[in-house]
């Protein structure tokens, strides 16, 4: 019962962050019909703004943590007006290549900016690193604060896609692109406002799991890849599919890795990917919808 | 008559002697009558630069220090260096320039072993005389190959001194946590074969990926099989995770590492929480830390040479081979070949320089010249110590 509580604490938390990968992919697909290979290298770029404003610049946390979500915001925008906007009348494969493109563009920017040392940065714990026991249970207050901050910015961005102006723009669009321009909603606009969003929440993730991990500027692409198969689970259109993605991959991890043996860590979620797209192809979530129906 | 004749034969036989010499000077290449041209390959660039970059400071500084006693008989050594990446085909690619474009009559070098293993081949059959510095790669040297030689450890010479160390430290119940990628292998299979041999069963046997970011699993197997002793196969990266995720959970076993995380204090700073190195040990190739007075000479040279640098492990890698080169081509003689060089390498026996843990002994048969690695340690405030020297057989 013990290993099992451990195991599921760490599998919900490395989820989370996962799940928060997989929304920023989510938010740029259902809006511009793009798969963004950069995500995983926006969150992990965004985790050294991180680091830098907290521990270069010495600044608190919280500020750290708006600084990069600010940051992952304003790149997302800045590189779908360089970048992604100069292509809009290709074809998508052209668009989906620039995105390959910046991957490589932001890794090398962290590794001249950061690295080039041979190091792994640390980011220092933002809770005490020791264990806290709550009668028999062992709760580490790190993998708690990042699972609640993780939480947090999910209920924060399902209240921005709910009850704001620009966030209903970009379901509309999301529905039907058509409909939103004879509505007056200019697309390249919500084109920008969905690359900055990605972004943004690929911030939060980078600056949620850098105390979890260390940092390094090839980081991104494992996130990434985890972030895609929760995204691919979810059915790569729905955001609480991606949620749900990303906790059954990090939970699936963490149990495979605790039970089986740790060599099935990384193999283990692919397994059950394969075994849901065989069982239901738009993702997971589709047998709930279907019963519904 | 006779005394202009006896005059003009000893005239014939010394123009003949230096003509002779001059000829043997340019069949060698990288060879002249005022210098030896030496190759070293290795990253210049990206993470693995340590053992590339930091290493050839090192050898450029025993390069000076012989220059300016005068040479090695007569001869002046330049060394010239070519940048692999840290990459198989990149240290292919730096070995063939510097063996047939910068024609240099030696190699030393080869920081990372992936690269150097994948070079030998090239090295072999252009028979040029090669110490390897810091790659540890047991394919670079076994079989031995007959021009290549090394001061670096090896995969399994460290394997060895891992177990026994954990031995010696009175570890009962021993675990691994290990890559499983072609560096992870080349160290796992030398230790598993050695943990048969001696008849330890592990009490677990772990495995994680170099980009992993969370240890969770592992720790809680590794707890649940009480282990005392860690014995880690792993890069600094999941070294870390590891060292950082045990702390989370309670879990402070013996963790002992190998060269692949050779800086207690840059591993301290990389784990980042108070106390989760605090026992930690690991291997290094040389017995001293560049704190230790004993290197005060290398590190003005080193920091006089390349300002802005600060005296490391790493130039001590190469400050001990090239004094092992430099002693084999010494002993060559003036009338220096390939040949020769190759062959007083191979019977080099107990010579002591400043760095290594024992004296270099290489043979004929044996080229893994370096058979002591030494135990490093770093107290959570105090500097780093070297705790004892293993001698593997």
């Amino acid at each position: 019962m013990l290993l099992f509580s451990y195991l599921l604490l760490s599998g919900i938390t490395t989820g989370a962050l996962y799940a928060l990968v997989a929304i920023g992919l989510v938010v740029v697909n259902k809006s511009t019909g793009i798969i963004n290979f950069a995500q995983g290298e926006l969150f992990m770029f965004c985790g050294f703004v991180a680091w830098m404003v907290h521990v270069q610049f010495g600044q608190a946390y919280p500020f750290a943590f708006i600084a990069a979500i600010a940051g992952g915001f304003l790149l997302g925008v800045v590189t779908d007006r360089v970048a992604f906007r100069s292509l809009a009348k290709t074809d998508i494969v052209g668009l989906v290549l620039a995105t390959v493109g910046l991957a490589f563009v932001l890794r090398g920017s962290a590794r001249m900016i950061w690295g080039g040392k041979g190091d792994y940065l640390s980011f220092p714990p933002i809770t005490s690193p020791e264990p806290v026991m709550i009668g028999t249970i062992m709760v580490v207050p790190q993998q708690m604060a990042a699972l609640a901050g993780a939480v947090a910015i999910m209920l924060v961005f399902a209240a921005f896609f709910r009850f704001t102006r620009a966030g209903k723009i970009m379901r509309a669009t999301a529905d039907n692109s058509k409909a939103a321009t004879l509505v007056g909603i200019s697309i390249q606009n919500v084109y920008t406002l969905a690359f900055g969003t990605g972004a943004a929440i690929a911030g939060a993730a980078g600056v949620l799991a850098a105390p979890l991990t260390l940092l390094y500027p090839d980081m991104g692409f494992a996130f990434f890849i985890k972030g895609f198969a929760a995204a691919v689970l979810g059915g790569l259109t729905s955001l609480s599919g991606a949620i749900v993605g990303g906790l059954l991959v990090g939970v699936v991890e963490a149990m495979a890795g605790g039970y089986i043996h740790s060599s099935m860590m990384e193999v283990a979620p692919f397994l059950l990917i394969m075994l849901v797209l065989i069982v239901c192809p738009t993702g997971i979530l589709s047998l709930y919808k279907a019963r519904d129906v | 008559m006779k005394l202009s004749l006896i005059k003009m034969t000893a005239f014939c036989f010394a123009a003949a002697l230096v003509g002779s010499q001059c000829a043997v000077a340019q069949q060698q290449p990288g060879l002249t009558p005022t210098t030896i041209r030496i190759g070293s390959f290795g990253a210049l660039t990206g993470p693995g630069y340590l053992y590339g970059k930091l290493a050839m400071n090192g050898i450029d500084v025993v390069f000076d220090e012989v220059n300016a006693a005068g040479g090695i008989n007569g001869r002046k050594l330049e060394l010239v260096r070519e940048d692999d990446r840290c990459d198989p085909a990149g240290a292919i690619g730096a070995v063939q320039k510097l063996i047939y474009q910068e024609q240099v009559f030696a190699l030393i070098g080869g920081g990372c072993s992936n690269a150097t293993f994948a070079a030998r081949e090239t090295i072999e059959k252009a028979e040029i005389p090669f110490l390897v510095v810091a790659s540890v790669h047991d394919g670079i040297t076994t079989p031995p190959a007959r021009t290549i030689f090394s001061t670096a450890l090896t995969s399994t010479i460290e394997s060895k001194a891992q177990i026994q160390y954990a031995i010696t430290s009175g570890a009962k119940k021993i675990a691994v946590v290990s890559m499983r990628d072609s560096w992870g292998r080349a160290r796992y299979t030398p230790l598993m074969e050695e943990l048969k041999s001696k008849g330890i069963t592990l009490v677990a046997d772990e495995e994680m990926s170099p980009d992993a970011n969370d240890a969770t699993a592992q720790v809680l197997r590794l707890k649940q099989a009480d282990a005392d002793a860690v014995i880690m196969v792993l890069f600094p990266k999941p070294a870390a995770v590891f060292a950082r995720d045990s702390q989370k959970l309670g879990f402070k076993p013996l963790l002992i590492g190998q060269t692949g995380i050779g800086d207690p204090a840059a591993f301290e700073d990389q784990v980042g929480v108070p106390g989760a190195t605090a026992k930690f040990r690991t291997i290094s190739m040389v017995k001293y830390t560049p704190a230790d007075p004993e290197m005060e000479k290398w590190r003005k040279l080193v920091e006089a040479k390349f300002p802005g640098d600060r005296l490391s492990v790493f130039n001590l890698f190469g400050i001990g081979s090239a004094q092992v080169l430099v002693e084999a081509l010494k002993r060559a003689g003036p009338d220096l070949t390939r040949e020769k060089l190759v062959s007083e390498l191979a019977n080099i026996h107990d010579l002591s320089v400043d760095v290594f843990g024992a004296p270099i002994t290489c043979t004929a048969t044996d080229h893994r010249c370096n058979k002591s690695p030494a135990w490093l340690a770093k107290d959570p405030t105090g500097p780093v110590k070297v705790l004892s020297v293993t001698r593997v057989d």
